[in-house]
């Protein structure tokens, strides 16, 4: 971790490290060994073949799927799983939503939405971690325990591949939404949306920003983010 | 987008396009070293991020550039949220956004074109 670096703020320090551990804590839908295997598998695609070979195809689906070459580094996962965090951890920007009906009719949506947050959570974690010289962070050590089965029932098809979380509908007095669509996307299974938004808070706010930098120039750059890995939200 | 929001709070001329478009300068104070620290960063190209890093430090200062990449690395993690699970844009967004998402490119990134395009490729 990022032992006492004074350049970065002990809330993200501390929430950064809150992560790691709750990532090694059952899930809803995976124990925390799995949880664990999903960071590890997502580290090992940054240097998966399949994953190079359709990263650089005009079309990623046009490249071998993973029943006709399978990812490197098989682990304890199951494949589809491992699929999910492939492409979610290589390349995000071309995901469709064929390939999430695909995936989605092997694993259940309030699987797949915790896949998602763990390795989305785990990007921010290594992201910064590599930017800064460190090198990924020593995950902690699974805790025992068993996967609850706990997930938001009142989530509502809203306009996105998942249910979302449910909100009271139209805009502030200054016409911005009550709730933004990204808070709502991990909506159906709320731990998973703790796990990510914890750990996301201390880097970033829509206002007021707490860092040295300006608010354009935060804005500057996660809109570069977002051009790179071509997110349209 | 939010920078156009946060540069009038700031009654600063940015240039939206320069997002998708590299040669354009964003009008942001210290757009070349914000530009190549996230670049680098998202493109996991950890031996050029060192020598970035030491320039964008000398010209900005040690806490901006580590700055930049809390912020760089937070949204390589949201991108994947919004990338995995399709959300649609708010509405208020959307409303305010649609000359902008075409003149910049974004358009090309909407979820239900992207899906059409790669479908029978």
């Amino acid at each position: 971790m990022y032992a006492k670096n004074p350049l970065l703020s002990e809330t993200l320090r501390t929430h950064h490290a809150e992560a790691l551990k709750a990532i090694a804590s059952p899930g809803d839908f995976f124990t925390g060994a799995e949880r664990n295997e999903m960071v590890r598998v997502a580290r090992e695609a940054l240097d998966c073949q399949l994953c190079a070979q359709r990263r650089s195809s005009l079309s990623p689906y046009a490249a071998p799927s993973a029943a006709e070459g399978a990812h490197d580094g098989p682990g304890e996962l199951d494949e589809v799983v491992v699929e999910l965090i492939h492409r979610l951890r290589t390349d995000p920007g071309r995901i469709t939503r064929a390939w999430f009906d695909a995936i989605t009719q092997k694993i259940s949506k309030q699987a797949y939405v915790e896949v998602v947050s763990v390795v989305a959570c785990s990007v921010i974690v290594d992201t910064l971690h590599n930017a800064m010289g460190l090198g990924v962070p020593q995950l902690s050590p699974p805790r025992p325990g068993h996967p609850n089965k706990q997930y938001n029932e009142q989530a509502v098809e809203d306009g996105a591949w998942v249910p979302l979380l449910a909100v009271t509908p139209g805009p502030t007095e200054t016409n911005q939404p009550q709730t933004w669509n990204i808070t709502r996307a991990l909506g159906l299974v709320p731990n998973a949306l703790g796990l990510f938004f914890n750990t996301f808070r201390p880097h970033y706010a829509l206002q007021d920003i707490s860092l040295s930098l300006s608010q354009s120039q935060a804005e500057f750059v996660a809109a570069r983010v977002s051009a790179i890995n071509e997110c349209f939200y | 987008m939010l920078l156009r929001a946060s540069s009038q709070q700031e009654n600063r001329e940015v240039d939206l396009n320069s997002v998708t478009h590299e040669d354009l300068d964003s009008g942001v104070e210290h757009n070349e070293h914000l530009r190549a620290l996230t670049e680098a960063t998202i493109q996991n190209d950890w031996l050029r991020l060192g020598a970035i890093r030491r320039d964008a430090e000398a010209a900005m200062g040690n806490q901006m550039t580590v700055d930049a990449l809390v912020v760089a690395s937070a949204f390589n993690g949201i991108t994947r949220v919004a990338d995995a699970t399709g959300i649609p844009l708010d509405e208020s967004t959307e409303d305010r956004t649609t000359d902008m998402r075409e003149s910049t490119g974004i358009a090309r990134f909407d979820y239900e074109e992207k899906s059409a395009r790669y479908a029978n490729s």
